[in-house]
């Protein structure tokens, strides 16, 4: 079978997927936004799959509520019914909730229907947000990027003035909640007021705390995401990302937007380095500088190892394109790129083979493959394959613990990153 | 299409121990906006039927329903084709399919599954949306079924329908319809049963279905845990129904005993104790006095060898106390377990019992055990009052445990080990010997440097 990069299916299934749905990208958007409730609208099991698959990843309990759509419910409701009653109920369970705000997210179901998911809110006292998310559409990364985009245009307000420090970036899905705090501190470090929106950093990050997760714990709070169009600049970062910051300008279009595909390798970094040192007109922190070196030093040590080295990596497009892009600055070979969904940024990528599919598609490159990154379901079939390596990347990571924690951006994250690929090349390549 | 009488029908299963409570009519309780926490009818139904390592599993519909839910149990088989259970095949529909309808990419798919992977049989999920399109998924497998010679089985259990036990129901519906009794086994024993609702998680059934053989026992058919599709088939010739842990099944059985004149008893198999009475009312079933005897000859030896290698635990976990915070009919079996290795279980949850796990705890804890309805609120008193040394609870009692400076075990989160029968009951004692030993749980609640006055 020839694979191509074209936006249509090349069989009528998918065996063994990678892709996950919108309305999951939804429900991890709104754990970013502090005390937010997230209610997915759909039948109890699109909540219940949600609450496990992001509980296994990031070991830390999910807040999420779902409206129980039932077959009677799904003729006759227009969806008030079950979004209010959901919204009474829960409230009427747990008298001292207080919510800073409903993030409403749709599923396949509820989009079938088609509910009025805008004009119930006119019916809710507390801020609401609502994001059409079916899971017949786009995938994960987009329903992430939907719900950024719904989040500013229902709740920033416009502004005409800018704070002139003021910085708001856009991470793209795949970032952890580490990666999102260490792009943040390097802005602060060029002295910006950073937000981040939405900001998993002091969400899913893996602190320990008393307390049961019944609303998102942490991240930007309600009130910041109204005031963001005061900002200065946007930074989107990842290009599913690039309609939301346009979202923003809209609310002010004195904000000055930059857009990186990626902040992975030498140069994407350099270029987000260099971006901030135009405007804030000073250099980084001698640490940043650092760390600068350190990665020249381990891209030198690595090159060898991974540069006579084929590669299949797996996942949602954003991720996809700063992976592909740091292993080919030290001369990796990347024999497929298998995405969840179609993006144009999949264009720039630099491999044999560029497509959107499935594990059942990957798996024809394994035996070729030295190296797999992919999420956890590439592990067992891996089983079969001789001296391939893998490393574990995207959503799900159903088995390691520390997903949170790990950090491929920047730097200083793509000097690890280095490490871990060649590291974990070395148990292939000379041990047998 | 699933009508709403059956579904009525499943809801007021009249073997089903609450049924009593009920107004009549009134059945089991439909989920609340905003309430219902847990999975839903679609969730039941591929857990129920997922185990069948033989049949390919395909999902009808968007992404969410299978993308999320795949390669997630540990379900073991011995099934020496290629394991289905641990792969996932979804039609993944997109807009176009819920305009103009899915039929013909579920059609396509089942093709390209029997062309690629050749299995025994494919059950078809339909799901919420594809159920609401109104996709003719009977039609689609019928025809399919007869194309391709094997069987292709329509399970309608969207998850709008209901819960996750709801589906499980409606599998046994599909299970009942379209497999038992398509197909005659190659030979019949007076000792064939039907084992029900065990699914192999970590390898459950494994750790008894060695006591079986021995004893003369023949298990005809599985559903589903290390089954075969075409074992199922033939499950109309046993001469008893086992039903193992799982109430959602009931209906199944009881249907079976309507149409084929099977009886059904409902056993676990967790810790000593509750093994022994489940192979004592399974031969007792059958009732042949001479397979009874073999199997208390059975028991009387494995029950001595479990007694040596349990006695140095025993020594260890003598004078321990134990809170026990779990659901349903782990409120018991597990506290069964644990007091087969000597540890005193002082409270365990009832919170979501039903009246027959209730008096079992009872039966279990004594009268001085303390039956929980509010375990969040009471179980911290409780460990105070008692001097509980471990607490063994989901993640959200973490917290508690550190509180208290008391030892915990996660019995929520998913298991690598089996508890089950004899041989599990060793795998639970090591659990606990490790986790008694830890002292990370009075460790990591030290306060920090600059809370320390």
């Amino acid at each position: 079978m020839e694979f191509s990069l074209t936006r249509s299916e090349h069989k009528p299934l998918q065996v063994n997927p990678i892709k996950h749905s919108q309305p999951m990208g939804a429900t991890l958007a709104f754990l970013g936004v502090k005390d937010c409730m997230p209610l997915m609208h759909g039948a109890q099991g699109c909540a219940s799959y949600t609450k496990v698959f992001f509980t296994r990843h990031f070991n830390e309990p999910i807040a999420i509520n779902n409206t129980s759509v039932s077959d009677i419910t799904a003729v006759l409701d227009g969806g008030d019914y079950s979004i209010l009653m959901a919204i009474e109920n829960i409230q009427n369970k747990d008298k001292n909730l207080k919510p800073s705000m409903i993030g409403l997210h749709t599923t396949g179901l509820t989009e079938t229907k088609g509910d009025d998911v805008r004009g119930v809110g006119m019916h809710i006292e507390i801020p609401y947000v609502f994001v059409n998310t079916p899971d017949y559409e786009g995938g994960m990364e987009s329903g992430w990027a939907l719900t950024v985009t719904a989040m500013i245009e229902q709740l920033t307000e416009a502004a005409t003035e800018t704070k002139p420090n003021k910085l708001v970036f856009l991470p793209h899905l795949s970032m952890q909640p580490i990666e999102v705090e260490k792009i943040k501190s390097l802005c602060e470090d060029f002295g910006f007021e950073t937000y981040a929106l939405p900001d998993l950093s002091t969400s899913l990050d893996g602190y320990w705390e008393a307390g049961q997760g019944k609303l998102a714990n942490g991240g930007i709070t309600v009130d910041q995401i109204r005031d963001l169009a005061t900002s200065s600049v946007v930074i989107s970062i990842g290009a599913s990302m690039k309609k939301s910051a346009l979202a923003l300008q809209k609310k002010n279009p004195a904000i000055e937007h930059i857009h990186f595909d990626h902040l992975m390798g030498l140069e994407g970094c350099d270029n987000f380095v260099s971006a901030l040192m135009k405007i804030r007109h000073s250099e980084p922190k001698p640490m940043i500088k650092r760390w600068r070196s350190r990665l020249q030093d381990t891209m030198l040590d690595s090159h060898f190892l991974i540069g006579t080295s084929h590669f299949v990596v797996t996942g949602e497009p954003d991720m996809l394109v700063g992976i592909c892009a740091l292993l080919r600055s030290v001369g990796g070979t990347v024999i497929a790129a298998v995405s969840t969904t179609f993006s144009d940024a999949l264009h720039t990528i630099e491999a044999e083979n560029v497509f959107v599919g499935d594990l059942e598609d990957a798996r024809r490159f394994f035996d070729r493959a030295d190296m797999v990154i992919s999420n956890f379901h590439a592990e067992r079939i891996l089983h079969t394959v001789e001296n391939t390596a893998l490393v574990l990347r995207g959503f799900p990571n159903y088995e390691e613990l520390g997903n949170q924690l790990k950090n491929d951006q920047l730097y200083e994250g793509s000097t690890y990153f280095l490490f871990e690929i060649a590291n974990t090349l070395r148990k292939v390549k000379h041990e047998h | 299409m699933v009508s709403r009488a059956k579904i009525k029908e499943l809801m007021n299963e009249s073997a089903c121990s609450h049924s009593k409570d009920k107004k009549p009519g009134e059945g089991c309780d439909k989920p609340k906006p905003g309430l219902a926490a847990g999975g839903c009818a679609f969730d039941g139904a591929q857990i129920s039927l997922f185990p069948y390592a033989d049949a390919v599993h395909l999902v009808h519909g968007p992404q969410t329903c299978l993308g999320a839910s795949w390669e997630t149990r540990e379900t073991k088989t011995s099934y020496t084709g290629r394991d289905h259970t641990q792969m996932g095949f979804t039609t993944g529909i997109n807009t176009n399919d819920v305009i103009f309808g899915g039929d013909k990419r579920l059609d396509a798919s089942i093709d390209y599954i029997m062309e690629n992977y050749r299995p025994e049989a494919i059950f078809v999920y339909s799901t919420c949306v594809t159920a609401l399109v109104g996709d003719d998924i009977d039609m689609t497998c019928k025809k399919a079924s007869e194309k391709h010679a094997v069987p292709i089985v329509p399970v309608h259990a969207a998850g709008f329908v209901g819960s996750k036990n709801l589906g499980s129901r409606l599998a046994g519906e599909a299970v009942l319809e379209h497999l038992i009794g398509t197909k005659e086994p190659e030979f019949t024993t007076p000792y064939d049963i039907n084992l029900i609702g065990d699914y192999n998680v970590t390898g459950d059934m494994w750790q008894y279905l060695p006591i079986f053989e021995k004893i003369g026992l023949r298990v005809l058919s599985s559903m589903s845990g290390d089954g075969r599709v075409g074992d199922i088939r033939t499950a109309h010739r046993a001469k008893l129904n086992v039903i193992v842990c799982a109430k959602s099944l009931i209906t199944l059985t009881r249907k079976m005993q309507e149409q084929y004149g099977i009886p059904w008893i409902s056993v676990s198999f967790y810790g000593k104790r509750d093994t022994t009475f489940a192979i004592r009312e399974i031969v007792a079933a059958l009732g042949d006095p001479a397979l009874i005897e073999r199997a208390e000859a059975v028991i009387a030896e494995e029950e001595a060898a479990l007694e040596e290698k349990i006695a140095p635990y025993k020594a260890l976990f003598a004078g321990k106390k134990a809170v026990l915070n779990t659901g349903g009919n782990k409120a018991w079996s597990i506290a069964s377990g644990l007091q087969d290795l000597g540890i005193e279980v002082v409270a365990t949850s009832v919170a979501k019992s039903t009246q027959d796990d209730i008096d079992k705890a009872r039966e279990y804890l004594g009268e001085n055990g303390v039956l929980m309805k509010k375990p969040a609120a009471e179980q911290g008193k409780i460990i105070d009052s008692t001097g509980a040394h471990i607490l063994l609870a989901g993640g959200r009692s973490l917290y508690t445990a550190i509180k208290k400076k008391i030892s915990f075990i996660d019995v929520n989160q998913e298991k690598k080990t089996s508890y089950g029968g004899y041989g599990g009951l060793l795998n639970l004692a090591e659990d606990l010997k490790y986790a008694f030993r830890n002292p990370v749980f009075a460790n990591v609640g030290k306060p920090a440097p600059w809370e320390v006055g």
